[in-house]
This record gives structure tokens, sequence and C-alpha cells, in this order.
């Protein structure tokens, strides 16, 4: 079998097995072993075999694409091939290789590595609308991101799956929540809902998936609103707390307004363009039909950005109106001159502002899910969920989809975009540092820990670093989900969330808090500088030299670069304060301590695979093969360029990645993150190990600030005046607007007119001839009369209804002929 | 009649589904059934309901059924099948016309499986048991009637015939303020019946069947192209060379004169409007009381919440559809020229409807009277999607968006069919048991009644337009289209969701979610029993089907709008290029640069 064929069919599978596990427990859940154990085990099975489908996919596709080794220099990360995106490679997105499946199937397939055009394979599964060339379907868009992005999240899948078949045991028995508060005061109890979590589970696997296979925008809008869904479900797993309910909703509302701007972005290109397809297609007729990115990215360009074609029409419509009158009569000449203008209206600009919008609505999207900026105040409250929960969807997966949708749709951004990309980033990622400072609860921490991270990487992608933010995404992934999994671990041993009731924990769960060091260590990107490190030392490495190079390209954003440094310092800081405060010093609590425990093996194998990962996951194979590399195979054909914007700021240029690989960028880059880093850990180890600074002290010192800080800069206080209470002020406007005012005229009305039905009907009647108002009048009498029949009896009603209905019919015969129509 | 024209093969199914309920309704209301059996008159009604049910699938889902018959519906075929043609007031030409084609026939289904459920739903009903079914019934024929008619004045006969039932079933069967809600929602619908009367008449005697070529004639079955070669020749003739203006009730007769290019509707005028103007304005009043649209919304929410469940899911289920149905099929095809110069007005009250509909929803403290502004809203999205006519010069008279939206449009009616009904039945379930709706005094519903809870829950997503469900497809379809038409409405129709959300979650969390009850009559929270599981679960399961695979309905739909909305862009570009020669006389080229290029 081939490739094209063999991949979505491997993919596909990987994608559907947790649906059908879904249904599965959905249905006979309970059923499933004592207590509905066994939904754990159909779950788990149904993940891992994803996992083996998307291994296998892996292996096809390293075995026709080899990884080749591209780095230069000492620095293993990764970087663009130097020719990459200078394609003047010419057989690119236009050869289709066309196979069996349904809706046609697309390769463009050619030498890789060195290629101006990523491979890639597309087709369609099946239709949801068409109407004339305008097509809406569910298909796939299969390249190396794509296999790695599967193998990635099933394997975090699985180990989360194995590892909560532990946690959640509570809830093979009943459960006592004492979160819950009763109004009659006393505990509130409920049967266990084990089953249900891995339904959730499951279906939430289903839709990650599916974003990453989509083959197009509304696909991915589809599962982007499915794992949105999820997540409501899994944050109120606990519904019975308000505070759980209070998350889910907001989560989903929040993520909603994101949808919002994504909905427009959508509209700008399914409007101006009529397609959403990322790669091309192959009509009915067998034409084939450009999909967007070598739309925005044709060949005639070599790959550069351009306004496409339907964009510049769309902004010119008032010009095609005047050559469409000229040619009155004359389709064909109007079209003709239309077609001669295009290059002329696309050098004067227009539908630049279009194809800005258009990627700045996609973005809007991301910013609600990847919780940026302004809208990342959902996250830390979705920490109401389950642990595992915290760790596959809240922050290795779901909330990354953001990311990996700006880097699966970068082709279409344009510089501008990807500069309001790197500001939200810079800015997300400080604020949420800052906020993580101080955090007690230890799942809050990571939360905004997640956060900045995520800020990271739309930062890394905004400033032309489109394989060091991807990059970022996978190693993030493996250390953030170890993270969390031994937050969970703690907490489960602890039962509490509040770090500063715990305290020398390494000694009782020694596992749990070497593993979680690893993860430390990973994420704040430890290594010994141009020789070896943790998997966050490539990643945050590449994040940082792109930035540098960017603020030296183009001096005026100098603060970005500042940003990311700045950042990785808080980094360091707050989660080694959070290490030292868990695990390090003496217990400050000792009832908590007394009952602390190792967790059980279910729970300590995941941690231990997801900490080999978080060291291994940057490393290159003696072959050549490392997960940039493969991420580099999928380089979107002409990002790899130099490109110039200047619509919304200042004329800047956004450099070209390889670059930041080179002499003095890379060489500084590497220094400052080792350095801030160091930094950061010293200063922690200074406050919470040594207690040579006291924390108390500072925090009374900058009180204003640690206020500000603890209250999460007031965000949720300001959203609540800008926006909840205006917007339920208008709402309750509207309905108040009905009863007091519509409501009102219309009871004027209908009192009025029986009053005048009131005088006598009998005039009205005999006033009135002719066809027109003797029937409307006849009906309009007979609906005021019928207040009055209320009083009588049921069988009255009848009779009038079906004499009336009769009459109808009758009168207007006899009506008609006797008076007009003679 | 003669017993040839009887014999019809078409003639039956229609009439069958169209009358069945009625001479049901008929038999209930001889004293044939002892006073006391009131069990035995619900089995009869429903088993009416299911027997229409089925003869409306063996005619709309002939695969089913085995190979095509005659008189069902060929599923791609654009035009009106099945059609049904007696003379019944010869002396206007009004005649018994029906037909079904791929607007009308899943509208029928519709109607015919809502009623099923509806009537499985009327059980708790013990008031009057005997004049309510009959009720009921009268009401299923009228529904029906409208949207199988293809004479306007057979269509007008059944628009009243509907509201009278729905008038009593509020006024008789609903809650305490029953007689308010039922007078308002007759004065309302009354008022636009009238309106609607003038608009047909205007438009009866402005037209002129001589105008028309022989294949309109065809088409329109003024003539029927069933006859021999010298009759139907002949018949032609004798229309075309009538000395007099042949006037017509037929609708389709209408939408070809009024796309005539020398159409007299668009001829003929009244202080300073043309009759297309006029008859679409009129009409158009009286179609969106139906839909309803801001402002004229306000019957909706009273009667919504004073009318016995069943007929609250008809009435958001069926009846509102009635007004798309009719924007759709006749305003729009008999006015071309004012729908294109309205279709701001069409898309505006869409819009306005949605977001207000929508905040509205989000203030109200009872379950029903939330639903009901949840109903305002989605259909909001209906007018929207029929309005969008897009294909104008400045885009080449490309008409994919336009069909786009209509395509939209139809199917977010059918989805909100399934999906407001389905809402109305679950806040019914729990009406019936603890006998409020004040969404601050429920929680904890969730525990004491899972099963009912998850498939609520199930429908209530759909109303969200979560993906994967019915009601996504057509709001994502009409949000998307509008931005061709307009940038501001589409940034309004797309602000929307962010409101749903808001008030469907919500209501959700006050109702289902929580730890425990916190109204009166907590006892008897019972679960679901199955009566109501075999009317919630279908609903649920069309939910997810049609969401799933929306090309079910599609394949009825899209041919025979694309048709629709291809015929009227040619029309739109003929009109255009009329004018343009018209004043090319006259106007330099710069001139008529400055002429607006969007309606």
């Amino acid at each position: 079998m081939e490739l094209p064929s063999v991949l979505p069919t491997l993919l596909g599978l990987a994608w559907l097995v947790p649906l059908a596990s879904f249904v599965a427990i959905l249905f006979a859940g309970p059923r499933m072993g004592h207590h509905g154990r066994g939904a754990a085990r159909v779950a788990t099975a149904a993940i891992v075999t994803s996992l083996v489908l998307s291994l296998a996919a892996m292996v096809g596709w390293l075995s026709q694409h080899p990884v080749r080794n591209a780095v230069h220099g000492g620095h293993a990360a990764a970087h663009g091939s130097a020719d990459g995106g200078h394609g003047s490679d010419a057989h690119s997105s236009s050869d289709h290789v066309a196979s069996g499946h349904d809706g046609g199937s697309h390769a463009a397939d050619h030498d890789a590595g060195h290629a101006a055009s990523p491979v890639a394979y597309s087709g369609d599964w099946y239709t949801l609308y068409e109407g004339g060339r305008l097509k809406l379907s569910i298909g796939w868009y299969i390249d190396a991101l794509t296999v790695l992005m599967f193998v990635m999240i099933t394997f975090i899948a699985t180990c989360i799956h194995i590892y909560a078949s532990d946690y959640m045991h509570d809830e093979l028995h009943d459960v006592e929540d004492h979160e819950v508060h009763l109004a009659g005061g006393g505990h509130f109890h409920r049967p266990g809902r084990y089953p249900r979590f891995f339904q959730a589970l499951s279906l939430f696997c289903f839709s990650m998936l599916g974003i990453v296979i989509a083959g197009n925008l509304a696909m991915v809008f589809i599962f982007w609103e499915l794992v949105g869904i999820c997540s409501w479900f899994l944050i109120g797993f606990y519904y019975e707390r308000k505070s759980a309910s209070n998350a889910a909703n907001k989560a989903f509302i929040v993520n909603r307004i994101g949808d919002f701007g994504m909905l427009i972005g959508l509209m700008a290109l399914w409007g101006a363009l009529g397609t959403l397809n990322f790669a091309d297609t192959t009509d009915r007729a067998g034409d084939s039909q450009p999909g967007l990115f070598s739309l925005v990215r044709p060949t005639v360009t070599e790959h550069a950005q351009w306004v496409p074609d339907g964009m510049v029409k769309f902004a010119a419509a008032d010009r095609i109106a005047v050559i469409v009158r000229k040619h009155a009569g004359d389709p064909r000449a109007a079209v003709d001159e239309v077609e001669e203008q295009l290059d002329t209206w696309r050098g004067e600009g227009l539908g630049r502002w279009l194809l800005l919008v258009a990627g700045l609505g996609i973005f809007c999207g991301c910013v609600g899910k990847s919780a940026q900026f302004p809208l990342f105040v959902w996250l830390p409250d979705a920490m109401e969920g389950p642990t595992p929960v915290s760790a596959l969807v809240h922050s290795a997966t779901m909330v990354a989809a953001g990311v990996y949708l700006v880097g699966r749709f970068y082709p279409v951004l344009t510089p501008d975009a990807l500069l309001v990309i790197a500001y939200v980033g810079a800015i997300t990622l400080f604020i949420s540092a800052t906020i993580a400072l101080v955090a007690n609860d230890i799942k809050r921490v990571l939360a905004y820990s997640t956060v900045s991270q995520l800020g990271y990487m739309m930062l890394a992608l905004g400033v032309g670093g489109w394989l060091a933010g991807l990059f970022h995404l996978v190693t993030h992934a493996f250390f953030k989900s170890l993270l969390f999994l031994c937050s969970g671990s703690v907490i489960h041993a602890c039962h509490t969330n509040d770090m500063r009731k715990m305290g020398g924990l390494r000694r009782v769960m020694p596992w749990t808090a070497g593993t979680m060091l690893v993860g430390c260590l990973a994420i704040i990107g430890a290594g010994v500088p141009f020789v070896i490190g943790t998997s966050g030392y490539y990643s945050k490495d590449s994040i940082l030299a792109q930035a540098l190079l960017f603020s030296r390209t183009n001096p005026a954003h100098w603060i970005l670069f500042y940003a990311v440094a700045g950042g990785a310092m808080l980094t360091a800081f707050y989660m080694f304060r959070l290490w030292f405060m868990t695990f390090a010093g003496e217990p400050r609590d000792h009832h908590v301590h007394e009952h602390a425990h190792e967790s059980p093996p279910a729970m300590v194998y995941p941690l231990v695979a997801l900490a080999v990962l978080a060291v291994i996951a940057g490393w290159t194979l003696p072959g050549g093969f490392s997960i940039a590399n493969m991420i580099e195979q999928a380089r979107p054909a002409g990002t790899g360029a130099e490109e110039a914007g200047g619509l919304l700021f200042n004329s800047f240029t956004i450099p070209a990645e390889h670059e930041s690989h080179e002499g003095s960028v890379h060489v500084v880059a590497t220094w400052t993150a080792f350095l801030t880093a160091a930094a950061g850990v010293f200063l922690a180890a200074l406050m919470y190990v040594w207690k040579v600074i006291s924390p108390s002290m500072v925090a009374a010192v900058f009180s204003p600030l640690t206020a500000f800080l603890v209250n999460r800069w007031y965000f949720d206080e300001l959203y609540a005046f800008l926006f909840v209470k205006p917007i339920l002020a208008v709402s309750r406007l509207a309905s108040d607007t009905d009863k007091g005012v519509i409501d009102k005229i219309i009871d004027g009305i209908a009192w009025g007119a029986r009053q005048v039905a009131g005088i006598d009907s009998w005039i009205d009647r005999n006033l009135i001839d002719g066809l027109v108002n003797a029937t409307a009048a006849t009906t309009w009498s007979a609906g005021l009369e019928l207040r009055k029949l209320q009083t009588g009896h049921l069988r009255q009603y009848i009779m009038f209804i079906v004499l009336g209905t009769v009459a109808l019919f009758v009168l207007a015969s006899m009506l008609f002929r006797s008076t007009l129509a003679g | 009649m003669t017993a040839s024209e009887l014999s019809q093969p078409a003639f039956w199914p229609l009439t069958l589904i169209l009358f069945l309920p009625a001479i049901v309704a008929a038999i209930l209301a001889l004293p044939l059934i002892p006073k006391a059996k009131d069990e035995s008159i619900r089995w009869i009604g429903l088993v009416a309901t299911i027997v229409v049910f089925v003869l409306s699938l063996w005619m709309g889902v002939p695969s089913l059924f085995g190979p095509l018959g005659p008189g069902q519906f060929e599923l791609g075929e654009p035009g009106m099948q099945a059609v049904v043609k007696q003379p019944w007031i010869s002396a206007f030409k009004i005649e018994y016309l029906l037909g079904v084609d791929g607007i009308s026939m899943p509208l029928v289904m519709l109607t015919t499986f809502l009623s099923v459920l509806a009537a499985a739903a009327s059980w708790p009903i013990t008031k009057h048991v005997r004049a309510y079914w009959i009720l009921f019934l009268l009401l299923e024929t009228g529904m029906i009637g409208v949207f199988v008619s293809l004479d306007f004045f057979l269509f007008y006969v059944f628009w009243e015939v509907m509201l009278l039932p729905m008038y009593f079933l509020i006024g008789i069967w609903g809650g305490p303020r029953r007689e308010y809600a039922a007078l308002k929602f007759f004065l309302y619908t009354l008022f636009g019946s009238v309106l609607m009367l003038l608009a047909i008449l205007m438009l009866y005697f402005a037209s002129d069947l001589t105008k028309l070529s022989r294949e309109q004639l065809v088409a329109a079955h003024v003539v029927s192209g069933t006859l021999g070669e010298p009759a139907l020749s002949e018949a032609v003739m004798a229309i075309q060379t009538s000395p007099t203006p042949l006037h017509t009730f037929n609708i389709l007769a209408l939408s070809h004169i009024g796309q005539l290019p020398e159409s007299p509707f668009a001829a003929m005028r009244f202080w300073g409007m043309s009759v297309e103007t006029w008859a679409f304005l009129l009409l158009l009043i009286g179609f969106v009381i139906k839909v309803p649209v801001v402002p004229v919304h306000t019957w909706l929410p009273d009667a919504h919440v004073e009318a016995p469940t069943p007929i609250s899911m008809i009435l958001a289920g069926v009846l509102l559809k009635l007004g798309g149905y009719g924007i759709l099929r006749i305003c729009y095809p008999i006015c071309p020229g004012a729908g294109l110069a309205l279709a701001w007005l069409v898309c505006g009250l869409g819009v306005v409807s949605m977001v207000y509909g929508a905040f509205a929803a989000l203030a109200q403290k009872d379950f029903k009277r939330m639903v009901a502004y949840s109903s305002v809203s989605h259909m909001g999205y209906v007018m929207l999607g029929l309005g969008v006519w897009s294909a104008v010069e400045g885009n080449l008279y490309q008409s994919d968006a336009w069909a786009q939206g209509v395509n939209g449009a139809m199917f977010q009616m059918l989805a909100h069919g399934i999906s407001s009904a389905g809402m109305f039945f679950m806040v019914g379930v729990l009406y019936d048991r603890v006998h409020h709706r004040n969404l601050e005094e429920f929680g904890g519903i969730f525990n004491r009644m899972p099963l009912y809870s998850s498939l609520a829950v199930a429908i209530f997503f759909a109303g969200l337009g979560l993906p994967g469900m019915c009601g996504f497809i057509g709001e994502v379809l009409v949000t998307l289209s509008s931005w061709n038409y307009s940038r501001l409405l589409a940034v309004c129709s797309a602000f929307t969701v962010i409101l749903t959300a808001a008030y469907i979650l919500w209501a959700i969390q006050r109702v289902y979610l929580g730890a425990e009850y916190k109204g009166p009559h907590g006892e008897d929270l019972t679960p679901m029993t199955r009566r109501e599981l075999a009317i919630a679960a279908p609903l649920v399961v069309l939910a997810i089907l049609f969401g799933v695979a929306p090309q079910l309905l599609f394949n009825y739909v899209t041919p025979t709008v694309n048709q629709q909305v291809e015929t009227l862009t040619a029309w739109t570009r003929s009109v255009h290029d009329g004018s343009r020669i018209e004043h090319a006389a006259s106007l330099p080229a710069s001139a008529s640069l400055s002429e607006g290029s969007r309606p």
C-alpha cells in the first residue's frame, strides 16, 4: 500500500478509536465491572491502540521521508534548511498524486528536506455542505507535524489514562465531597463517577486528535468547539461544587469570545476565497482547486506571501461593479477586464487589510484556547478539574492547540499579524509569570506557568520562530504534563493544594520528588551550555535566539527579547520556589506530612516515562533524527525567508529563522538562557532553602505589589466591571423593554380594538363592504368576539371551530362568485 | 371532479397526508366514543398522527419503502413534485393546487414527526380530552396545508385554519395567564394575516397570465404538461391570446410573473410604491410576526409560557417555520425587485432578533421564557440567511454565498424544529413534576434524574450550536455567508455565539448542576417515564444525526434552493443590464459610477 492511503487510514483509525471508547462507556459504562472499573481499561485500551497506530504511522512516515540532520554548528536544536523558503523549486503543490480515497487524496510529494513545499497528504472523508464552488468537508491534512503531534498526544494521553485509573479510585465507591456545603449543614454524599471521567477523557482525545488531523479550518473549528465542551465536562467534573461549575462555564464562555474572533477570521477567508482547505483539492470535474496555503503563497511568487485574487476582488467590489455596468450584457468582457486589473489593484494594496483581519481573527480563537492575554483568566480557574485533566487538557494538549493552529496557519499570517502575536505572547508570559511568583496553590503555580510558557510559544511564532515555537510546544507538553502529574501525586498524598502546608516531602515521596525535579530542570531549560541539556534547554534557547535576532533586526522592538529573558528568570524562580516549598526543608504541617506516602506504581510509572522524555525530547539521535528536525520537515513553503511588514506598525522585518542559529546570536542567547535560569534558581534557593532572605519580609516590603499580584492583577474584577455587568444590564434592559414598552403598546392596541368592537360590531359589518374588508373584518371581529366565548361551554367552541373552518371555505367561494365574478 | 382526475397517481398521497388528521378530528367529534373513554381518544389521536407520519415518510423517503413509485418524492429533483391540481372556485381560478419540493418536503416531514411526539406528550392533559384532540388534529392539517399549498388563496385559508385551533389550545389548556397569552397571539397573528390578505389580493389583481410563455405556463402548472400535444397548445393559446388580463392565485405562476423583465408588479404603483414593494412589505410583516422577529415577537414568550408542553413543542417546532417558509416561498420569488431592495431589512431584522433575543434570554428567570427567547434568537439566523442577497455586480453575480445562506437558513429551520421542540419538552418534564419554572429554584437535577438530565443537556447543547449537533450547521453556514452581504451584520451575528453560550450554560448550571434541589416539591423528582423517554430520545438522536450527517437534509434542500437562487441571480443580472441600457444614452460613464454598487 502507498503511504498516501496508509497514513489517513492509520491516523484516521487512531482518531476514531477513542470515539468508539466514548460511545461504549456512554452506554455501558456503569456495567463495566465493579462500579464501572472496567471503563478505565476500555479507555486505556483505546488510547493505547491509538498510540500504536500513531507510532506505526510515524514509522511509515520516517521510512519514506527520513529525517535528515540539518544541524549546523554545535547546537543540537535544528533550524531551517538553508534554502527553505527561497524555493526556486517549481514542482511544488501543483503535482498531485490522486489516490483511491473518495474526495481525492493529494500529495505534494517530492524530494524532502530541501524542497520548497513540505510533503503533505490531504483529502476528504466526507462532505458536510456543498453548494456551487463552496464545500465544507471533514478531511485530513497529514504532514510530519501531524504525525508527530499524534504520537505526542496519544503518548501523553496513555500515560495520563494509566495514572488516572489509580488517581480517580475514590470515584469507585460513594464519595463524600467536603468541598460542597449543603444548605442544612452536613456532608454531601454521592455515588462515584469513575466511568464518566473516562468517558469524557475518551471524547476529549477524539476531539483533540480531530483538530490535529483536520484538513481544513472548518473542521478545526468543529473540533475546537468539541474540545471546549470536553473541557467544560472535565472542569465541571465535580459539578456539585459551585466553584467547579462556575469555572467550567467561565472556560467555555471565555473561549467563545475567542471563537467570535475566529468566526470573523473564517468569514473573511471563506467569503473572499471560498475555501478553508489547507491544501489543494480536486473538484468533481477533476480540476485542481487551490487551498489556502497555495492561494496566499503561490508558486508564481516563489511562495512569498501575497494577497490572493479573491481578497483583491472582494476589496475592489465597487470598482468591479463599475466594470460590470460598463460591459452590461457582456459578462465575459467584464470578467476579462477584472482579471486584467487584478495586479494593479493588488499593487495598490487592496485586500491587504482583509488578509490581516483573517489572520488576526484566527489568532483570536488561539488567544482563547491557548489562554493568552487578555483571555487567559479561565485557565487558572480550570484547575477545579481533577489533576489528570489539568495535565492532559489544560497543559499538554488542548491549550497548546492554539499554538498548534498558529503554526499550522502560519503561511497565511501576515508579518503584522505575527508581530501582534509576538506582543500578545510577551504580555501574556510576563503577566502570568509575575502572578505565579506569589501563588501558593501548587496547581495554580503550574497553571500560570502554563500560561506563561504558551506565551513563550506565541512570541516565538510571532518573531519568525516557527520551528522554535512548535518545538517548544512538544517539549513543554512532556515536561508540563509531568509536572502536573507530580503535583497530582503530591495532592493525592497530602489532600491539599496549599504549598504552605507541605515541605520535606522528598523523604516520603522520593520518586515524585525526583521526577518533579527533572520536570523543573526541563522547564527552566537546564543544561551544560553548548554541550547537552534537558529538552527545555534546546527549545527555550531557540526561542531566545529568535527573539534576540528579531530585536537586533528591529531595534524598536527590543522589549520582546527582554520579555523572554526576564520571563526565563521568573520561570526559574517560581518553579524552584515550588519545588523547594514542596519537597525541600522540613515539614511545615506535621498532620499533612504524617499521612503523606509515595503514590502507587500505576501513578509512578507514567511519571518516570514522562521524565525520561522531558530529558531526551530535545536530543538528536545518531541517524539525525530529532523532534526538531522532524517538525522542520513540515515547514510551510516560504516561511523560512525574511518578510517585511508595516501595515499596523512602522515598517519592520521578520528575520529568517535559520539565521538565529548562527554566530553571536546563538552564543548570546545560550548564555542569556543559562544565566537567567541560574539566577532564578539561586534566588529561589536564597529565599526558600538557605533562608537568607525572608519571603515574608520581601512580601511586606513590596506589599502593594504583592497584593496586586496575589489578586492576579485584578483581571477578574476588571472584566466583571467592564463586560459582565454591562452585558447583564443590557439583557435586563432588553427584557424590560419587552414588558414595559412593546407589550404596553400591544395591550393598548388590543384595548382600543376591543372598545371599537364593543361599540357596535353590527355597524362595522354593515359599513364595510367589498371583498377585501369583508373578509378581513369577519376574521377580525371573530377574533375579538372569541374572548366572550371563553366564558361559554366547550361544545360551543368546538362547534364554532368546525363551523368556522367550513364557513371559511364555503363563504369564500360564495362571496367570490356572487359579488365580483359576475 | 371527474374520476380520471381522482385517479391521478399523485392525488392521494398529499391529499391523505393533508386531510387525514382533519378526518380523524371529524370522527372524534361524532359521539361514537363514550365520554369517559379518554384513553381511547388519546390512542386514536396518536395513531392518526403516526399514520400521517408514516405516510409522509413513504412519500418523502421512498428509499425506505422500495423503488420509487408515483406520488413519491424524488431526491435531487429541484422542481415541484407530486402536484395535485383540481379546480375549486373556478370563477377566480382558485384551485386546489398542492405540491412539494425540496423546501417543503422536509418541513412536512418535520411537521408530521413533531406531531407524533407532541401527541405522545399530550398524555398528561386531562381537561376536555376530546376537544383537545380534535383541535390538535385540526392544527396538524392546517400546518401541513400551509406547507403544501401552491395556490395563494388556499395557502391563506390554511394559514387561518391553523390560527384558530392554536388560539383555543393556548386559551383553554394553558397556564394561569392563558387568556391574555391566547388573545395576544391571536391579535398579533390576525393583524399579520389581514395584511397578508391585502397583499394576496393586490398581487391577484395585478397578475396577468397572458404574459407568460408556454414553458412558464407548464412549469407553473397553469396548464398541465401531461396533456397531449394539440390540447396543450390549445390551452396555452387560449391563455396567451386572452383579450383581458387573466388573474391568478397560482404561487408558481405569480413567481414567474414577478420575475418577468416587465413585471406588472413592478410597473403598477400605489401611493408612490410599486405593487411589488407593497406586497413584499405586507407579506413580510405577516410572516415576520410568525417567525417572530424583534419588535413583533412579544407574543411568543407569553404564548410559550402559558401553552401546555405539547403545544409549545408544535409552536416552536413548526409554527415559527411558517414565517421563514413564507418569505422563502412567496416574498422573494414573487417580489424579487422589492426583495433585492429590501434585503437589508430582512437581514437587519434577523440580526436584531439574534442579538436582542439572546440578550433577553440571558435576563430571564423563567426557564420556559428563556427557551422562548432562545427561539427568537435562533430564528434570527433564518432571517439573516434568507436575506443575504450578495449576488450583485460587485462580486460578478456569484450566487454561491447567497445560496449557502438560504441553505443554511433552511437547515436552521429544520434543526431548530428538532432542538426547540426538545428544549420545550425537557422544560415540560420538569414542570410536570415540580410545577414551577423558576431558574433560581432548581439545582441538583443531574443527581436526582441522571438519564433525563443527560438527554436534556444534549438537547441544550444542540441549541447552543455545538458541532456534531444539528444547531451548528445552520448557524455556521448562515454566519459565514453573511460576510459577503455585510461585514457589520456578519460581525454582529458572530457576536451572538458568546451570548448563546452564556445563557444556555448558565441555565444548565442553575438547573442541572449543583448539589441540591432548592425548590418546592423536591420529592416529586421521579425518574423519567418510558413515555417521556420515547419522546426525548428520538429528538436527541435526530439532533446528533443531522449534526453529524447534515447531507441527509441538504439532499432535499439544496437542489431546490440553489435553483431558486440561481434563477433570482439571473434575474438580478438581467435587471441591472436592462437598467444600464435604459440609461446608456443619457448618462456619461462616470455618472453611473456614483450609483450605489450594493443594494
